[in-house]
């Protein structure tokens, strides 16, 4: 075999070798880079369905339209208000749709949800718990305007 | 739990995973054309083993740890596949044995993650994972199994397995450091009174690290080995560090390391002579520092990409399969090579440290950063000591050179940081 012909091969495998490695950095950017949190789709309210012309989606108009979680303490937050689309998550990334900087909170606390219309809230393996209306959430369970929902040292309440 | 990501974890393994099984066989048909000419005989054999075995480890992960990381277990495979084709080329006796405790090792892997289903069910045991560390640790000194080799008693021998039991005592004391930590956090992290105008914490709870420094004194003392006292102390140092978030505890670690190693100089005839080689190799080019200036030969020769795979001759470097393989990397594939062997570390290094920061749980964060740390370390002190930034002490480079209990150790310690990242994402999963 001629040693040039080596060489050649030799130039593919360190290629071959390189180009693994790109692939395990193009799989660690897949999962870092915040494209991949699936951003919520924007809320099919009543409202926006309006400023689109009336071209509201058929799924979205079932949907109990314009929910929103208003917080109700602590007092420094007090009066903010989140819109709630198909899905939001609670946590204290920064990934998450509602962060909360509070040491009580998880990274990815928990989530709340619509299934054929109705809201729901759900646990996500937090360290301290999700409360509603003071009980603990162990599993889904459906959340309904006027509810409380307790998060660390977070009160929100669902409106609309 | 978490399924989309899961898959698309398990699915980016699989892939990388053929990939690391074909460049195994590239680099071992590459080996073969460079020394004979010719195909290695046994090439489809071989292909099919590499990717048995790796088959083997992806589907317990799939099984076992379902939303695990996916890059840590493809990069192993790479090291360990690369790692064998260069022992094959130097030693065909223990390519055999390498062979063997590779098998042994993806048998340990799925063993680690069908025993230990999650992570925190180890932390309540930490006191028998000390007393195993410390007895692991010991072992080589009892009279009848112990076994002095190269000068070094850190070898067992029961019936016709030798291994070296200090391998496993690093990952069993890691997981005491770990919970002990966990537990002492809050006092470690105060400080209680002022030296020099800085807050120090109480001298009382600096009795564990205390002992943990003489304890690696002792090993270094009896057994002559320099690495692993090295790796135990810098191990104990970072948890200590990482665990309390007080950059004090670098500062006293680095006076204990100076005085630990001032003493051990003055005292030990064969640190003195690792100083002066790596002061001075050429002096003692034939003597003391053959070993070391053939190493750098060896990179030399090398040059940018190597004189390919079988056609170097890294032979005449003594230890070349277990401690100086690296040398071995850089005279064959060149810097290119040995480069790519950094790269492959640093991504490992990387993706434990990422897995140690999403984790949540106190003591999954600082095993995960523990365990990680291991591997940095141990790479950075044989490189370091290979290439002469560091006076050498022997230690194997994980996953790459001979060894059966390293290996398998790595193949555990690797199983162990698996679980860790699935146990969180089952947790964290929607």
């Amino acid at each position: 075999m001629p040693d040039s012909l080596l060489t050649i091969l030799k130039f593919c495998f360190l290629a071959l070798l390189y180009l693994f490695f790109v692939r395990v950095l193009r799989a660690v950017w897949a999962e870092m880079s915040p494209a991949r949190i699936v951003a919520p789709a924007p809320a099919p309210t009543a409202r926006s369905a309006r400023n689109w012309g009336g071209a509201g989606r058929v799924g979205g108009a079932g949907a109990k339209a314009g929910s929103r979680l208003r917080v109700i303490e602590p007092a420094e937050t007090k009066g903010q208000v989140y819109e709630l689309g198909e899905e939001l998550t609670v946590g204290r990334a920064g990934g998450c749709q509602i962060t909360l900087d509070d040491t009580y909170v998880s990274q990815l606390h928990a989530r709340v949800f619509r299934r054929e219309g109705q809201l729901y809230v759900e646990d996500l393996g937090s360290t301290n718990g999700t409360y509603l209306n003071r009980k603990k959430v162990t599993a889904p369970i459906a959340i309904r305007r006027g509810d409380r929902l307790q998060i660390g040292k977070t009160v929100m309440e669902l409106q609309g | 739990m978490n399924t989309l990501l899961g898959a698309q974890r398990r699915n980016t393994e699989l892939g990388l995973l053929l990939m690391a099984g074909v460049l195994t066989a590239g680099a071992y048909t590459l080996a073969g054309l460079g020394r004979s000419a010719s195909l290695p005989a046994n090439l489809v054999p071989f292909l099919l083993i590499i990717l048995g075995l790796l088959a083997v480890a992806h589907v317990a992960t799939r099984r076992l740890a379902p939303s695990a990381d996916g890059i840590l277990l493809p990069l192993a495979g790479l090291l360990n596949g690369v790692g064998y084709v260069f022992i094959a080329r130097l030693d065909s006796d223990l390519a055999g044995l390498q062979a063997m405790w590779t098998a042994l090792g993806v048998g340990a892997f799925v063993a680690t993650l069908l025993v230990v289903r999650r992570a925190r069910d180890i932390e309540r045991l930490r006191y028998t994972f000390a007393l195993a560390g410390c007895a692991l640790l010991l072992m080589p000194l009892l009279p009848g199994i112990g076994r002095n080799i190269n000068g070094a008693r850190l070898w067992v021998r029961l019936g016709a397995l030798t291994f070296q039991p200090g391998e496993l005592a690093k990952i069993a004391l890691c997981i005491f450091f770990a919970s002990y930590l966990v537990e002492k956090q809050p006092l470690l992290a105060m400080g209680t009174r002022k030296v020099a105008g800085v807050w120090v914490p109480n001298v009382r709870h600096f009795g564990p690290i205390v002992l943990a420094w003489a304890f690696s004194l002792v090993v270094m003392f009896w057994e002559r080995d320099l690495g692993s006292s090295l790796l135990f102390f810098a191990l104990f140092i970072t948890l200590l560090w990482v665990a309390t978030a007080r950059g004090a505890y670098l500062g006293i670690g680095g006076v204990m390391f100076a005085g630990g190693a001032y003493i051990a100089w003055s005292v030990f005839d064969h640190v003195k002579t690792r100083i002066s080689i790596l002061a001075d190799p050429w002096s003692v080019a034939t003597g003391a520092g053959y070993q070391t200036v053939q190493a750098l030969f060896a990179f030399a020769a090398g040059g940018l990409t190597g004189t390919n795979i079988g056609q170097g001759s890294p032979q005449r470097i003594p230890a070349v399969s277990t401690d100086f393989i690296f040398a071995a990397i850089g005279e064959e594939l060149g810097l290119l090579g040995t480069v790519a062997v950094l790269v492959a570390f640093l991504l490992m290094v990387g993706a434990g440290l990422r897995i140690a920061m999403r984790v949540e749980s106190p003591f999954e964060k600082l095993l995960a950063t523990g365990l990680t740390a291991i591997i940095g370390l141990q790479t950075f002190i044989i490189l370091g000591g290979v290439t002469r930034l560091v006076p050498l002490t022997g230690i194997t480079l994980p996953f790459v050179s001979y060894g059966g209990s390293s290996l398998v150790s790595n193949y555990i310690l690797l199983a162990l940081l698996l679980r860790i990242s699935d146990d969180h994402h089952e947790r964290a999963g929607a």
